[in-house]
């Protein structure tokens, strides 16, 4: 299966990172929070209207914009969602 | 001999995490009232020392700002940096949130690099049950191989401990950390090693390790600091990197990154238990509805409503009470000291002080309580969350919301809350919008002047016009400044009880700090314009600002007077109109033009001067300057083109 970007995913979907599609300042700055390719992350709640996304990634929440968002792609491995 | 060495050894120690672990409750634990805030030097990021008296030695501690990683990102990571490579203090303190481990620990591994003494203090250990898990601190003690502690920060638990092991590790003598047993995958460790060796023969304030594990991440600072020295060394690293990047398919500076996590994701596994299964908690419930796609913004607003009314209605309340306290104050005053020149002079200086304090305690005070309050409830976090979406039409993000909502209450505080800003830029953006809210003086003129005499639609047009202001500057200001816009990322805290003490804590701090900004500003200003008056020479400044004030914003002459009271309090521009007038029946003096114009400069002209205090605080003289002088030709531009629209329409 291709990579998508994660604000494809639905709330409660879980991923793993496969690349992160941005400048170097903003993969650095997601690297720092932890987010690097390999890693699983599910997606707790989208903002309306374009708004930020809210992600669980190594236990605990992160909210990111939703450009920030969009330029992390991820292999949707686990097509379950929890409720 | 070993006495006097005892005596006079001061150890320096410095606590160093992310942001809202709780390294400022430590720091105020640590060093109780006797701490000092100021400026890193040269710089706008804050500084907070203090020190400490500890079984016979004197401790100095330093507070980090809260950072997530020692790169280049923003100039805090870069203070901090160098703080501790180049001060090498006696050792480091690492705050972590017990609650967010692994996320902590990426900081941590890159604090080890660094290869001073550290110390680990797992904060929040109390909130684990809640959240099902536990964590092993002998297993972590032996996976990092320093010294880790439990704490519990807001009740003062493990602090001393802290403080024992520190100098016991001092102490002891034995190698500082160890890099041993925090290595890398093997390809990457190769490349590590390769690049330490060849860096050995470079002297820098930095561990060769760091360097190299720097170069690889392509750090322009350490890169300039190589080439100065050596720059086969950087074509070397070069090739490295391309070397990293052509085996893992990523930047080579993402490759160090994942290592450092899957590091992390390694000893989080080994250390971290769950003890019950999570079921749907309170947290959760709360946060479907504060995050709610429809009910989070009514709640929002209720809750922003709330806040703005409780600080608004304060404010006006203990206000007027302290002016009646004040104003009693100045017949004692003339009473002991006569009416003379000197007499007047040294009352407009305690006068100003008088101001001050009733910008002070009736608006900035309720407001740092309230702020700090949603902040360690975990609010502000939903607040830049739900409004994200609307401040990136403006170019900036989600939490440049809380500075610009507070500066309908104040300007000052707005202005000072702009420090939850990541980058430079964004600070300075949203810093700059900040002072164009209609704070409570300027809806004082608005709605005294304009609400009452003209109407109330006039009155909520100069609202509308004001955030129109600031929709269209903000777009402006982030296409003209140079740099890139950054987007909201930041961590969603669990909810939590709220820690009243250090609330309170926070605000007394903040608000000794303002004061102690502000206070020269004010006296100074307020001493000038009392001089312009005892010398009669305001009639002559107001006849001189006649072109402008009459002639292109047609207003009366005596305008010139109050937009000069103005700088020292907006609210002044009225009760000066009133004395000045002789009436307070305003319309029969003022055409309904005049009194929108007025009001229109009124909101736009300069900050008041407390307001550019604490934007000098913040951002520098320089920046001050520019912003209170594009204030003043935007307000006169805006007002005479107002004034000449509305004549026209009027005419009609």
């Amino acid at each position: 299966m291709d990579s998508v970007s994660l604000i494809i995913l639905k709330e409660g979907q879980e991923a793993k990172i496969v690349s992160i599609m941005g400048g170097r300042t903003a993969s650095k700055r997601l690297a720092d929070l932890g987010l690097t390719p390999g890693t699983l992350l599910r997606v707790v709640r989208k903002a309306p209207l374009s708004g930020p996304v809210i992600v669980e990634v190594r236990g605990s929440r992160l909210i990111l914009g939703r450009g920030l968002a969009s330029k992390v792609f991820v292999k949707n491995e686990l097509p379950r969602s929890r409720t | 001999m070993t006495i006097k060495t005892k005596k006079e050894k001061r150890l320096n120690i410095v606590l160093a995490g992310n942001a809202n672990v709780g390294k400022s409750v430590i720091f105020n634990y640590l060093t109780g009232l006797h701490q000092h805030i100021g400026n890193w030097a040269g710089k706008t990021v804050k500084r907070a020392e203090g020190s400490l008296y500890y079984k016979g030695q004197t401790i100095d501690v330093l507070d980090l700002p809260g950072i997530y990683s020692l790169t280049t990102y923003s100039i805090e990571e870069v203070i901090s940096r160098e703080y501790i490579a180049v001060q090498k203090p006696d050792f480091v303190i690492n705050v972590v949130d017990a609650t967010n481990l692994e996320r902590n620990l990426l900081f941590t591994l890159q604090l080890l690099e660094l290869e001073r003494p550290v110390i680990l203090a797992v904060n929040m250990i109390n909130l684990l049950t809640r959240k099902g898990i536990a964590i092993d601190i002998k297993k972590l003690e032996e996976l990092l191989g320093i010294p880790v502690v439990p704490i519990e920060a807001i009740y003062g638990k493990g602090i001393t401990e802290i403080l024992d092991r520190g100098l016991k590790l001092i102490g002891s003598q034995l190698p500082v950390t160890n890099p041993q047993k925090l290595r890398y995958w093997k390809g990457v460790e190769q490349e590590v090693e390769k690049l330490t060796q060849s860096l050995k023969e470079i002297k820098t304030d930095y561990p060769s390790r760091w360097l190299a594990i720097k170069l690889l991440e392509k750090d322009k600072e350490v890169e300039k600091l190589i080439k100065d020295n050596n720059p086969e060394i950087i074509e070397e690293a070069k090739k490295l990197c391309l070397h990293l990047e052509k085996v893992h398919g990523h930047d080579s500076s993402i490759v160090i990154a994942a290592e450092r996590c899957c590091l992390v994701s390694q000893i989080a596994q080994k250390v971290i238990k769950t003890t019950k299964l999570q079921l749907i908690s309170l947290e959760d419930r709360l946060n479907s509805i504060t995050c709610h796609k429809i009910f989070g913004y009514p709640v929002l607003i209720a809750i922003l409503g709330f806040m703005f009314l409780t600080i608004f209605k304060f404010g006006n309340w203990s206000s007027s009470l302290l002016e009646g306290v004040f104003a009693s104050w100045q017949k004692c005053y003339e009473g002991i000291f006569g009416i003379s020149v000197f007499s007047s002079l040294g009352w407009s200086a305690v006068e100003s002080i008088f101001a001050l304090i009733q910008i002070a305690l009736p608006y900035i005070l309720p407001f740092y309580l309230l702020l700090y309050f949603l902040e360690d409830w975990g609010y502000l976090a939903r607040v830049a969350y739900l409004t994200d979406n609307l401040m990136h039409k403006i170019g900036i993000h989600g939490k440049a919301c809380i500075p610009l909502i507070l500066g309908f209450g104040c300007n000052v505080p707005s202005c000072l809350s702009c420090r939850i800003m990541e980058t430079e830029r964004e600070r300075f953006i949203t810093g700059f919008l900040t002072t164009f809210v209609p704070c409570s003086a300027v809806t004082v003129i608005i709605m005294g002047l304009v609400g009452k005499f003209v109407g109330i639609a006039p009155a909520f047009g100069l609202y509308f016009l004001a955030i129109l202001t600031i929709f269209v500057l903000g777009k402006l200001a982030s296409k003209i400044l140079p740099g890139e816009a950054t987007e909201l990322i930041m961590e969603m805290p669990d909810y939590k009880m709220p820690h009243f003490k250090t609330i309170i804590l926070q605000t007394w701090f903040r608000l000794k700090e303002f004061i102690f900004i502000a206070a020269p500003l004010v006296v100074i200003s307020g001493l000038f314009i009392e001089l312009l008056r005892l010398a009669d020479w305001l009639d002559a400044v107001a006849v001189i600002l006649s072109p402008i004030t009459v002639d292109w914003l047609g207003l009366p002459t005596i305008t010139g007077v109050l937009l000069i009271f103005g700088i020292l309090r907006k609210e002044l521009i009225l009760v000066m109109l009133a004395t000045l007038l002789g009436t307070a029946n305003f319309s029969q003096v003022l055409t309904p033009v005049q009194m929108i114009t007025l009001a229109l400069v009124s909101m736009f002209y300069v900050p008041c001067i407390a307001t550019i205090a604490a934007f000098r605080q913040e951002f520098g003289w320089e920046k001050a300057l520019a912003v209170t002088g594009f204030k003043i030709l935007f307000a006169i531009g805006v007002g005479g083109i107002a004034s000449r629209l509305l004549s026209f329409f009027i005419q009609i």
